[in-house]
């Protein structure tokens, strides 16, 4: 059994990314594989130097580089995506990998997820 | 025993059990009730719900305070009174639950709140009771809003 | 009623970023249920099979698209159940 989750929304402005990462923790957790796609507005989750501290929300960047620590198998970001948002490689947090949004990729799990 | 048939003509059986998951919530989506359709349909064709599990705004669906006007369903009501009848678990995420100031009796003593507002039979608990329906035979269905 | 390898349940507008996400995610083998707003997307040129795609009928009624859909794309929530039973694996978008 093995899960993707999704993440399309943008950090910060909604909760739904965080609830999406609570998601894929708790299944590392019970040692259940997991992967998180992050793709469409979702890939800003991945750009480096964010600080959320002046609006006082948490930064995910620490968690998301933690990710392969706690078990998480990838962090993946649709290539698509990324041209739009104009992260290059080097923009990208360093456990995430580029790949290609489609049914070759969804096919590969089990069980794909939204948060919401 | 016949060990006849080759591997590649098996089909696997239909889902027999299905969990649902509902994140959208009452009032500002559709989702609380296309899932109470399903789950009728679904336990019609004889099917059986091991749980039914409320995440993210989903958890308001919960509360024993909403109060729609008397023309309007009750959701809440509605899902709480199905799934007593029919004996199926209601789980709220307890951190999308916390957040969103819902709450239920030890929850509220744990934290010192004026109040709890937890409709009976929904319970509240951790992303595990997620984990164990996604790592068991059952097909999980997300119920997400439509916006 | 059909095995789909992946059943994609589309409950959104064609104007959301995850109608699109999700129609580009459906393969050869897979099938559509549109849901809610999702049915919509029958008023909209789609680039899947007929056969392989389905409304949930009382979304068209509500929404006054019943007459819009031949009655072979027409689902009701036991059609649903079946479908959703049957596929390999199903994905809420």
């Amino acid at each position: 059994m093995s899960t993707l989750i999704i993440i399309d929304q943008p950090p910060y402005g909604s909760w739904e990314g965080r609830e999406a990462l609570d998601m894929a923790f708790s299944l590392a957790a019970f040692d259940q594989p997991v992967s998180l796609l992050f793709c469409g507005a979702g890939v800003n989750w991945l750009r480096k130097g964010q600080d959320a501290t002046t609006i006082q929300q948490k930064s995910v960047e620490r968690n998301l580089a933690a990710a392969p620590v706690f078990g998480v198998e990838a962090l993946l970001a649709d290539n698509k995506a990324c041209d739009h948002y104009g992260l290059t490689e080097e923009d990208l947090l360093d456990p995430v990998s580029i790949t290609d949004f489609g049914p070759e990729l969804t096919s590969r799990f089990d069980h794909v997820a939204f948060a919401g | 025993m016949s060990n006849s048939l080759p591997e590649q003509t098996k089909t696997p059986a239909p889902a027999g059990v299905f969990t649902l998951v509902i994140t959208g919530a009452p009032y500002s989506s559709q989702a609380p009730q296309t899932a109470l359709h399903f789950a009728r349909a679904a336990l019609a064709a004889n099917k059986r719900i091991d749980r039914v599990f409320l995440y993210g705004d989903g958890v308001h669906l919960a509360s024993s305070l909403s109060t729609p006007p008397s023309d309007e369903l009750n959701l809440s009501e509605a899902w709480a009174g199905f799934m007593a009848e029919n004996n199926i678990p209601g789980v709220a995420c307890i951190a999308s639950a916390l957040r969103r100031g819902l709450v239920n009796e030890s929850e509220m003593q744990r934290h010192e709140l004026s109040a709890f507002n937890l409709r009976a039979p929904f319970e509240i608990a951790g992303l595990g009771e997620w984990v164990d329906s996604a790592a068991s035979e059952s097909r999980v269905l997300y119920f997400h809003r439509g916006s | 009623m059909t095995r789909f390898k992946t059943l994609h349940i589309l409950n959104k507008p064609p104007e959301h970023a995850r109608y699109r996400l999700c129609l580009s995610a459906i393969g050869p083998q897979d099938g559509l249920l549109l849901t809610e707003n999702g049915v919509l997307a029958i008023t909209q040129p789609l680039a899947i099979n007929k056969e392989r795609c389905f409304a949930l009928a009382p979304d068209l009624e509500a929404r006054g698209l019943l007459s819009h859909v031949s009655s072979d794309q027409i689902a009701s929530f036991d059609d649903m159940v079946d479908l959703t039973a049957l596929a390999e694996n199903v994905i809420s978008w």
